[in-house]
């Protein structure tokens, strides 16, 4: 009889764990614990550090679009901004062919250029949505065209080199062994958590999300909430290839071209949902982990690179899958 | 419960215990290309890995689509993974500094296949096919055959992204050659392609409108030989060598395309690239380092001119005829 009530506690138990908010963090640790017998030097702490500088850039892209998922909508502008940040930032501090090459104030002008350039193309991309009506899909499919094409052409299509050393140690350098990059994704994801968990701002993009009508006849703000969205997406893009740049120490105007698939997979892995109301910034996190993972493990296997993005591709598909059954 | 995860944790560990510990340990090599977007690039990275195999060496393949960060996180996975060496196609001649850096600061061979990086003091070797040599060898034997006509020749030129150091040394090569034939030979179009097949079909198209008269076209790389043909073909200038308004082509690479092209008559010289040197002398490069042996900073690939005259006798060191055979399951 003991034993009957002990598995019938055990299966709630394992039940309540998948059930739960945290189920894909579970998978996390299945996956990486059952890819220990067959991934030499997983656990190394070369390989630790290396998954986590891996994961914080697209940790802070991706919240940015957790953000705008919840709104209802999309960003698929985000990694034309990273090209776009990444070649305002080099031109203006670039000790080549910079503005500002040689001066003390490059690396903090250039830094400043690129989070402006990110904040300005969110900001356009929510006014073109919330005042001309425009659907999000169409405006941020049209801004990533319009402003990749500006990157390549402002540097015609040549990557630019030698940076500040002050700038490039954001994305590579280390105060007792944190990088500083592990400071900024805290900095920056911890008070997008905040803004989403704990504050009025935060309940309006849930809102806007279930239903624009009945937040509008409420009384959110919806132009403003949803615009505020945008524009922090295309900050965090801005903030994360201010991490890719300077660990590449190269402004390059093709920068995170083929991240889309991997910044919106995240979020939507970690449970945002496609349809709007539903994310969190510590379930993207797990969906940035889960991809990371992914990535880091096939890799070191020596999987083929069409076996990897099939592997992603149907993970992601899953998650969208389960998204929608959610809704039904 | 808890004790349940600790057998679990337990046998796992003991696990990769075995895993690892089991046998001599093989070499192993990353092998991290940027793209496999052409014919060119897979057929190097399947000689890469065929050299490897034949002397018995485990792999480690990446490719980073494009993407330049994507490359230097999985050059970081082979580091972490302790690799004993790598061999890189570089995204550009910059962003692969940085992963130069690491894999010295980890005491880890590089060789980048290929494309040579930019100026550093990192240190790395480069297995390089001699671009401006290749070129200029190619565009004299078609210069000739233009001398041989009698006929001045109205010139037009394909040139590949000017941010890439191979379309650099391919234009040279080109430009030197007409230099010396300037009697004959005068260069009406220089079509920038930046390594874009509809770029290169509406440039050719452009030119052939405004040139009506072009008979000599040289392109940078043979993966733009179906734009050029689709552009001849719309303005019926199409023919074989030996037909009335043939129109002198060349190109350069060695791929499959242009190996048809050439048993069909219409190609009349091309440079390649000897995928084979390049790939058994990185191979050999990175092995070399490893051992501690001093290895030259630059790796030439003399490559080899293939025409009409010496089709069959060059064609089994042409990696295009191998692709071509291979798929005609011969």
């Amino acid at each position: 009889m003991r034993g009957r009530e002990n598995i019938v506690r055990l299966r709630l138990r394992a039940g309540g764990l998948l059930s739960t908010e945290h189920q894909v963090l579970a998978l996390c640790l299945i996956w990486f614990l059952s890819s220990i017998p067959f991934t030499p030097g997983l656990t190394s702490s070369n390989n630790i550090s290396n998954i986590f500088s891996n994961l914080l850039p697209l940790l802070i892209v991706a919240s940015g679009q957790t953000v705008v998922l919840i709104t209802g909508g999309i960003d698929l502008s985000a990694p034309s901004v990273m090209g776009l940040a990444a070649v305002v930032g080099a031109l203006v501090m670039s000790g080549d062919q910079g503005l500002l090459g040689g001066s003390a104030w490059a690396a903090p002008a250039g830094l400043a250029a690129m989070m402006l350039a990110g904040a300005l193309v969110g900001w356009l991309n929510g006014a073109a949505i919330t005042r001309l009506g425009m659907p999000p899909f169409i405006v941020t499919l049209t801004t990533m065209t319009f402003f990749s094409g500006l990157a390549v052409r402002l540097t015609k299509s040549e990557p630019i080199y030698n940076l500040p050393a002050v700038f490039t140690s954001i994305g590579k350098g280390s105060l007792f062994y944190i990088p500083y990059a592990l400071f900024a994704t805290v900095f920056l994801v911890g008070a997008m958590h905040v803004l989403l968990s704990r504050s009025l701002p935060g309940r309006w993009l849930y809102a806007c999300g279930h239903n624009v009508r009945a937040a509008a006849i409420s009384g959110v703000p919806v132009g403003a909430t949803v615009t505020l969205a945008y524009t922090l997406s295309g900050v965090c893009a801005a903030a994360a290839s201010v991490l890719y740049t300077g660990r590449l120490e190269t402004g390059s105007p093709v920068l995170g071209q083929r991240l889309l698939l991997d910044v919106i997979g995240a979020a939507v892995i970690g449970g945002a949902s496609l349809f709007g109301g539903r994310g969190k910034i510590v379930w993207t996190f797990y969906g940035v982990l889960f991809l990371t993972l992914i990535d880091n493990t096939l890799n070191l296997t020596g999987h083929s690179h069409f076996t990897i993005m099939m592997v992603k591709g149907g993970v992601i598909l899953l998650a969208a899958l389960l998204d929608a059954s959610r809704r039904r | 419960m808890k004790r349940w995860v600790a057998a679990v944790l337990l046998s796992l560990g003991l696990l990769s215990g075995c895993n690892q510990n089991s046998g001599p340990k093989r070499i192993t090599i990353g092998v991290s290309f940027e793209t496999l977007q052409t014919e060119y690039w897979v057929a190097g990275f399947e000689a890469i890995k065929a050299e490897l195999k034949k002397r018995d060496i485990a792999v480690l393949e990446a490719i980073a689509d494009g993407d330049a960060n994507r490359q230097l996180e999985q050059v970081n996975n082979f580091i972490a993974r302790g690799v004993d060496g790598i061999i890189a196609v570089p995204k550009d001649a910059k962003t692969i500094i940085p992963m130069i850096k690491a894999a010295n600061a980890a005491d880890i061979p590089i060789v980048l296949y290929n494309r040579p990086a930019g100026k550093t003091d990192a240190k790395s070797v480069a297995v390089v096919a001699d671009n401006p040599g290749i070129t200029k060898a190619t565009v004299q034997y078609m210069c000739e055959q233009a001398k041989k006509s009698g006929k001045k020749h109205k010139a037009l030129l394909l040139m590949g992204d000017l941010g890439d150091i191979n379309a650099v040394g391919r234009r040279d090569g080109f430009e030197s050659a007409v230099k010396e034939y300037s009697d004959i030979i005068e260069v009406v179009a220089r079509v920038p392609t930046e390594w874009n097949q509809e770029k290169a079909l509406a440039g050719v198209t452009n030119a052939l409108q405004a040139h009506p008269d072009i008979n000599f076209i040289f392109t940078s790389s043979d993966f733009l030989f179906p734009s050029i043909v689709a552009a001849l073909k719309n303005a019926d200038r199409y023919k074989r060598i030996g037909e009335e308004g043939h129109v002198l082509l060349g190109g350069f690479d060695g791929d499959p395309t242009a190996y048809q092209m050439l048993k069909d008559g219409y190609l009349d010289a091309d440079g390649v690239q000897n995928v084979y040197f390049e790939s058994e002398a990185a191979v050999q490069a990175v092995l070399d380092l490893k051992a501690g042996k001093s290895v030259p900073e630059v790796i030439r690939d003399p490559g080899f001119v293939i025409h009409q005259g010496n089709l069959n006798e060059m064609s089994p060191q042409m990696w295009g005829a191998q692709v071509k055979n291979a798929q005609a399951g011969k």
